[in-house]
Parts: structure tokens; C-alpha cells; sequence
């Protein structure tokens, strides 16, 4: 092993002496400056991973998510310099952590507050113009086959339980108490701005945006929200969508 | 399947009168930054939306409260209104400053 993958090895794992070699500047102990970087680096990290998943944090409370960020980041240390993106993995993670399996629904609270971590990082889009809608409709026999190009901040997420109720519910709309957690919600994450909007999407909805999401032409998207969900709103969806300035641009299969 | 599945479930007709009504309905697209400005001075620490100068990158970041080169988007004309215990005037700037001792 080299020597920076000792000295990593030795920062996360307490039991690890202080590597060899190390001297201080001032003559002090270097085991004692060692151990107190280990620290800054454990806590700094236990922190990121608060800070990007606060309402995870707040369901099981400060303990027990320190407790469980520590056996994540000491299995799983960052992978990129930009601390933003730590904890892209922390959602499975919890899914598969023994101790947190009495909370069903922490890993999909998780995996949408990650999504807005994304959304609030990604990149600037304009929203597609009312002109070139105009002009897909001035031909609406090739209107079905278009695909759209969705915000790059733009995430759907389907879950068994009620993510965008509990979420909400922390940031004081609705009553937590009044919230049943196993009826399943599906939401629509995507920054409009500087703000990132939470949404939840009714069945059908939660169809259309994925499909959409995943490069669907616009006929297939439509068909496959309404096979979903007979009673399906399209207009109302295409609505939203527009206003949240979520979809960019409309393609033809040849211009792609 | 998909081909059969989109035009028995939902013709070119009705996926165009879907979008128009769409366009009319969301007329009013939502912009967030037109009415907002740049103040600096005003954000605690962690909380900046931008800019904070050497040893940090970008959006929280900022390392002290009311920190003078760490800006927060606030509605317009609210800046200069915002209490800043670091500013030489008492209250946010619309650019950075040197902070003096709160």
C-alpha cells in the first residue's frame, strides 16, 4: 500500500495507529495532531451528510443518523472532491441498514432530498418558447412523434409511501400528525430559478413526466399516463409542466 | 406496441388541443430572479447564495454570519432596509464591503 492509502486507511478507521513518518512543524506529538484531523475529516463529512438530508435526519432524530452517517461514510468515503455530490448512495444505503428498518420510508425521504440537492446544482435552462410550441402545433400530425427535453434539474420520484407528504410536513405544511406514511406518493422535483419546487404528481402524472424524462415521444408519454390513469389530465399536466419552465426544448426523431 | 398504443389511446387532434390549451393556461411562465437583488452583508453563515471570495467556492460557503463578500438574493428594494451588524451603514449593501467588528 502506498503511502497516502495508509494514511487515508488510518483516517477512517479509529482503531488504525497514526501513520509512520508523520512530523508537526512545532515539534509537538503527531499522533495527537493526527487524531484531531481524523476528527475534523469524520465530523465534516457526518455534517455534509446532515446537511443534504436534514428532514432523514430529523425522522430518526440527531443520534441515530450520526450513528448511521458514521457506518455509511466509513464504508463509503467521498469519491469526488465536490462535497455537494457526497451521499449519492447514502438512500440504498439506508434501505439495506438493519437498525433503520422500522422507519420503511427513510431511504425514499432520502432519495427525494437528494433529488433537490441536484436540482439546485444543475445546470441553467431556458424554457422552451411559446413560438416553438406554436409552430409544433402548426403541424399536429407530426406533433406525437416529438420528444421533449426536459430541465436538467428536473426528477421524478415513485414511492410506496408518502415522501412528499412526510417532506412537507417538515417544512411546516400539514400537520406531520395527520400525515399516513404508507400510502404511496409519487413527486415532481425541479427548480424553477433559484427556488426547488416539490410537487406531488397523481397518478398518471407521475407516468407522463418519467416517460417524458426518459426521452418518450410526446404521443407515447400521453398514452401511457392515460393507460395509467383513465381519468388522466393531460391539458392540466402539459400546464404545469410549461409554467415550471420544466420542459426546454421539443425535438423531431430527425433533428436528434 | 407503442405505435399501436398511441394512436388507438389518443389522436395527433387531441394531443395538439392538450398542448394549446397548456400554452394559453401557463401564459404567465414563472421567473424568480427579475425581482430579486444581489445583497451583501445580510446572510448567515453557510446560508450565502454566492460569491465569498478565497478559500471558498460558491453557494454556502460563506464562513462567518453577515460576511461582507457573501451576497443572498433578497426581493428587491429590501437590501439596503436589512439590518447587518457588519456593515459600516448597519444594513445590507447592494455590493461587498469590508466588514467592521459587530
Amino acid at each position: 500500500m502506498s503511502d497516502q492509502r495508509l494514511f487515508v486507511a488510518a483516517l477512517f478507521d479509529p482503531e488504525a495507529p497514526c501513520p509512520a513518518g508523520l512530523t508537526a512543524w512545532n515539534g509537538s506529538d503527531p499522533a495527537r495532531r493526527f487524531a484531531v484531523y481524523r476528527n475534523n475529516v469524520v465530523v465534516s463529512l457526518i455534517d455534509a451528510l446532515a446537511d443534504t438530508f436534514p428532514v432523514t435526519l430529523e425522522l430518526v432524530g440527531e443520534e441515530f443518523f450520526r450513528a448511521m452517517a458514521g457506518v455509511f461514510m466509513r464504508a463509503a468515503p467521498p469519491g469526488s472532491v465536490l462535497l455537494a455530490e457526497y451521499g449519492a448512495g447514502f438512500p440504498a444505503f439506508i434501505e439495506r441498514f438493519e437498525p433503520a428498518r422500522s422507519v420503511p420510508y427513510l431511504a425514499d425521504v432520502a432519495r427525494l432530498e437528494l433529488l433537490r440537492v441536484r436540482a439546485f446544482h444543475a445546470a441553467d435552462a431556458d424554457p422552451i418558447s411559446p413560438a416553438r410550441i406554436a409552430r409544433a402545433l402548426a403541424d399536429p400530425e407530426r406533433l406525437p412523434a416529438l420528444r421533449a427535453t426536459c430541465h436538467p434539474s428536473l426528477g421524478v420520484l415513485r414511492s410506496d409511501y408518502a415522501v412528499v407528504s412526510l417532506w412537507a410536513a417538515h417544512q411546516g405544511h400539514g400537520d406531520l400528525a395527520q400525515v399516513d406514511p404508507f400510502v404511496p406518493e409519487s413527486a415532481l422535483i425541479v427548480r424553477v430559478g433559484l427556488d426547488v419546487q416539490v410537487l406531488a404528481l397523481p397518478p398518471g402524472g407521475d407516468t407522463l413526466v418519467a416517460s417524458l424524462a426518459d426521452g418518450l415521444p410526446l404521443g407515447q408519454a400521453a398514452a401511457l399516463a392515460l393507460a395509467a390513469r383513465e381519468d388522466f389530465d393531460l391539458t392540466a399536466h402539459l400546464a404545469l409542466l410549461l409554467r415550471m419552465g420544466a420542459l426546454t426544448a421539443l425535438v423531431q426523431p430527425t433533428e436528434a | 406496441m407503442s405505435k399501436s398504443l398511441t394512436s388507438t389511446a389518443l389522436s395527433a387532434t387531441a394531443l395538439a388541443l392538450a398542448l394549446g390549451t397548456a400554452l394559453t393556461l401557463s401564459a404567465a411562465p414563472a421567473s424568480a430572479a427579475d425581482d430579486k437583488e444581489k445583497c451583501y452583508g445580510v446572510a448567515m453563515k453557510g446560508k450565502n447564495d454566492c460569491a465569498a471570495g478565497p478559500g471558498t467556492t460558491c453557494a454556502g460557503t460563506s464562513k462567518t454570519d453577515h460576511q461582507g463578500n457573501a451576497w443572498k438574493y433578497v426581493p428587491k428594494g429590501s437590501c439596503e432596509k436589512t439590518a447587518s451588524p457588519t456593515s459600516p451603514t448597519g444594513f445590507g449593501q447592494l455590493a461587498a464591503f469590508k466588514e467592521k467588528k459587530a
